[in-house]
């Protein structure tokens, strides 16, 4: 089920209903809320339902013995079989025809005929969220760095709790189990603030992220042909806008509506197109991914304790496998590599030049950095390398005589909405939206509610997913 | 912080706007319309599933879609046949999915637009793309989209303002056409822009297609649906695959023919420039007789029949809804007469 759907409006009206009626107790609104996620992830494909139960047992049993099992091996054991699991449906899902595809060329370049027939493996929605999640709390406690789950019902809603379950934030089992052991309310003002998240949230989607921009982006990167400066740099700014909003727009809708059950979950984005360099971009955007990455493979992997060497190697190697989460192809590789690549230049440049950061010299590096993160969001888009080669190749000015795909009204509209984003984010970079509320009359906000829900109500279209859901 | 006083200020301005929004378009001409989506589509292909032997489905292109009335065939015979019809589509990969993936063995009238008809068989062309595309939503939609469609149906059934559409028509309200119908700009790409293409039809949930009152007495209008069919005419030069279309489609006729299945193949009316281009490049004694010939199948071809050689269309190829609803009735009373709708019930 999509947040921007009559379907959520409908179900999340009866989950509120219940959640605030009188009829339930604390057990019976968190057996209700693990219910109503089954429900909101298997109205989309029923028997992957299964998927999530299989995750959820495996996780729960190896988190009870290691909460008891002192036996260093047969600890392992129970994290191993945890990651054999986890990693497992993903392999297979997610990287199932990614890897049956590249053992096939390698054969062929043996000049072995190998011609076997495509898998047509589904792409269980939200897989890489969830299993990671899940994933993180075996190995915390693998670390005994957490107490076990209370109660399988408290483990399994931290699975599956669905204003995360598809597109993250990925929690941390500290953070969001121990929520559900006593009743959680929201207060009049957490509700109201929850639903005006809400509205934020599928602004983004629905009005900035689909209307806006989705089709400028698509148009570029699905054109064969070798595109004029102009239009390539259109179509990447367009992209980049489209996945931010697209992003941050489901992060927000998630956090509203937990926020409206009381439940607080974390920011997943902190106006990331306002970095300054890439180790803020990682501290900026999706956040919860990049702490995942940083805590569960950064630092087993050495991080930054066997020397400069290593610790790039670790980096880089870390970058890598967060581009193929995003994707089995090897673009998103390619982008992971790229952003490996900015961040050990970085680290480097900054042991050799010490910039004092003011507000002009700021907002230069700043751009500086969302350039270069426009290149990597050309990897991130296309479909094939040949398409990628052509864009980069047109946004470095190299094809001149390149094809005008594009209206000059839609070029307006992205520079315009695109040069306002960057702006709004450098403004917003050492402040929240809840603080900005708070500066600001209860009737400008009202007005301004107003203006993003009667955008949403004109826009409305046909419920495009969001592109996080394929990862 | 008065986060009350923001929403309560939020929810009147909101309401307010959405009024005042919708009685503008309702002052603009605009009524309430049901979008001939993939989701409507998918709804009349789940009825196949539980048709009985006197059931009736329609397929075919946007002539069959526009010029039998359902209502009128429902008079004439007792029974509401199912419009699976799709809009610039070949009928081929439909008729293949009923044909392969039901047990259906009613009747079915298969119209026959050469231009589409005997298109194409290549998978990512567009009048195959486009039926395939609706064939693969009914086999893999949600039940998440099945139940935000029948949600959506009161909304589009009764306001204005929520009216959008698959198709992308030119005078769609929705925000994204609104935004694309500023002109602006057009001079800069190297491609001439399409020319605008505005809906002239009104659908109901049962997809019943009738031609709008503006297309059929406003010539002006008519012209510019006329300007978007040269526009198509003239950037199409691929051949008509005529062997591959017609190899594909028997294949399946005969299969459908020998589990008992009543075929009926429907040539509509066109005037104008489709009639010039059809009678020159999609010679009827060259791909209707042959088809016909071919499959076996009983065949109505509107220039057979006095009572249907003087209907105009008044965009080159679709009927008014008097016409319609006239061709309908009299086409049902030639089939009954001739025995072709031997397993309906007819009254």
């Amino acid at each position: 089920m999509l947040f921007n759907s009559l379907s959520f409006v409908v179900f999340l009206v009866i989950v509120l209903a219940l959640y605030y009626s009188k009829i339930l107790k604390w057990t019976g609104k968190k057996s209700m809320l693990l219910l109503a996620s089954y429900v909101f992830y298997g109205l989309w494909n029923p028997p992957l339902v299964i998927l999530l139960w299989i995750s959820t047992v495996v996780d729960w049993t190896a988190g009870n013995k290691l909460a008891i099992e002192d036996n260093q091996s047969k600890r392992k054991f129970w994290l191993l079989l945890s990651m054999f699991v986890n990693l497992g449906f993903l392999a297979f899902f997610k990287y199932g025809n990614f890897l049956l595809e590249n053992f096939t060329m390698v054969m062929n370049a043996l000049g072995l005929a190998y011609e076997p027939k495509p898998m047509d493996i589904i792409l269980p929605m939200g897989i890489s969220f969830y299993t990671f999640q899940t994933m993180s709390y075996t190995i915390d406690m693998y670390h005994k760095k957490i107490k076990p789950a209370r109660t399988f019902l408290d483990f399994a809603l931290y699975v599956t709790f669905f204003p995360q379950l598809v597109a993250g934030p990925i929690v941390r089992a500290k953070d969001l189990i121990t929520q559900f052991y006593e009743e959680k309310k929201a207060s009049t003002q957490q509700f109201i603030w929850g639903t005006f998240l809400l509205t934020v949230g599928l602004f983004q989607k629905v009005v900035l992220a689909d209307t806006m921009l989705a089709d400028v982006s698509d148009q570029v990167f699905g054109s064969a042909e070798i595109l004029h400066s102009l239009d390539a740099w259109t179509g990447t700014l367009a992209f980049s806008g489209q996945i931010f909003f697209d992003f941050a727009g489901y992060s927000t809708c998630a956090i509203g509506i937990a926020l409206m059950l009381g439940i607080i979950l974390p920011d997943n984005f902190r106006y990331p197109y306002a970095s300054i360099g890439f180790s803020d971009l990682w501290k900026r955007w999706h956040i919860s991914l990049s702490t995942w990455l940083r805590d569960y493979l950064y630092i087993p992997l050495g991080g930054n304790r066997n020397g400069i060497t290593r610790m790039y190697v670790a980096l880089m190697l870390t970058m890598l496998l967060g581009g193929l989460w995003h994707g089995a192809a090897w673009t998103f590789v390619i982008w992971g590599a790229l952003h490996g690549m900015y961040l050990i230049v970085e680290r480097l440049l900054k042991t050799k030049i010490n910039i004092k950061v003011n507000a002009f010299n700021g907002i230069l590096l700043a751009f500086l950095t969302y350039t270069l993160v426009n290149f990597t969001w050309v990897f991130f888009r296309a479909r094939e390398f040949s398409t990628a080669k052509n864009m980069i190749s047109s946004m470095l000015f190299m094809n001149p005589e390149g094809s005008k795909i594009l209206h000059g009204f839609d070029i307006i509209r992205v520079l315009t909405l695109i040069g306002i984003l960057f702006i709004c984010h450098w403004c917003m970079r050492n402040t929240s939206m809840k603080d900005l509320s708070q500066k600001i009359s209860p009737l400008l906000l009202g007005v301004i509610w107003a203006i993003m829900f009667f955008l949403i109500a004109i826009s409305q279209g046909s419920g495009e997913q969001f592109i996080y859901f394929q990862f | 912080m008065n986060l009350k006083q923001s929403m309560l200020i939020a929810i009147a301005l909101s309401l307010l706007s959405l009024v005042a929004w919708e009685y503008y378009w309702r002052t603009q001409g605009k009524l309430p319309d049901i979008d001939d989506n993939k989701d409507l589509w998918a709804v009349q292909r789940a009825k196949v599933e539980t048709l009985s032997e006197n059931g009736v489905i329609l397929m075919g292109s946007s002539r069959v879609l526009f010029d039998i009335q359902l209502n009128e065939w429902e008079k004439e015979t007792g029974i509401k046949p199912i419009q699976l019809a799709s809009a610039g589509a070949s009928p081929l990969p439909i008729f293949h999915d009923i044909v392969n993936n039901t047990d259906f063995n009613g009747t079915i009238v298969v119209g026959v637009t050469p231009g589409l008809f005997f298109s194409t068989t290549y998978p990512q062309a567009g009048p195959w793309k486009r039926a395939q595309s609706r064939v693969e939503h009914y086999e893999n939609r949600t039940y998440a989209q099945r139940f935000n469609h029948s949600l959506s149906m009161p909304l589009q059934k009764n306001l204005v303002f929520i009216s959008t559409s698959e198709e992308g028509w030119s005078d769609d309200i929705d925000l994204k056409s609104l935004l694309y119908s500023v002109s602006y700009g057009e001079e800069r790409m190297d491609e001439p822009p399409f020319p605008p293409f505005f809906k002239f039809e009104y659908m109901d949930e049962n997809r019943n297609n009738r031609m709008s009152d503006k297309t059929a007495n406003d010539t002006a209008f008519a012209r510019t649906v006329k300007n978007v069919w040269k526009s198509i005419v003239e950037g199409n030069d691929r051949p008509p695959q005529k062997e591959e279309t017609m190899t594909f489609f028997t294949e399946d006729a005969k299969k459908f023919r020998a589990r008992g299945g009543n075929l009926i193949l429907l040539r509509c009316p066109s005037t104008g420039m489709f009639k010039d281009i059809e009678s020159k490049h999609l010679a009827r004694s060259d791909f209707w007789e042959e088809l016909v010939k071919a499959t076996e199948a009983k065949a109505y071809h509107y220039a057979d029949y006095e009572q249907f050689k003087n209907l105009d269309c008044p965009e080159w190829s679709h009927l008014s809804g008097p016409d319609a609803s006239f061709f309908t009735t009299e086409l049902v009373k030639i089939m009954k007469a001739d025995g072709a709708l031997t397993k309906t019930k007819t009254n």
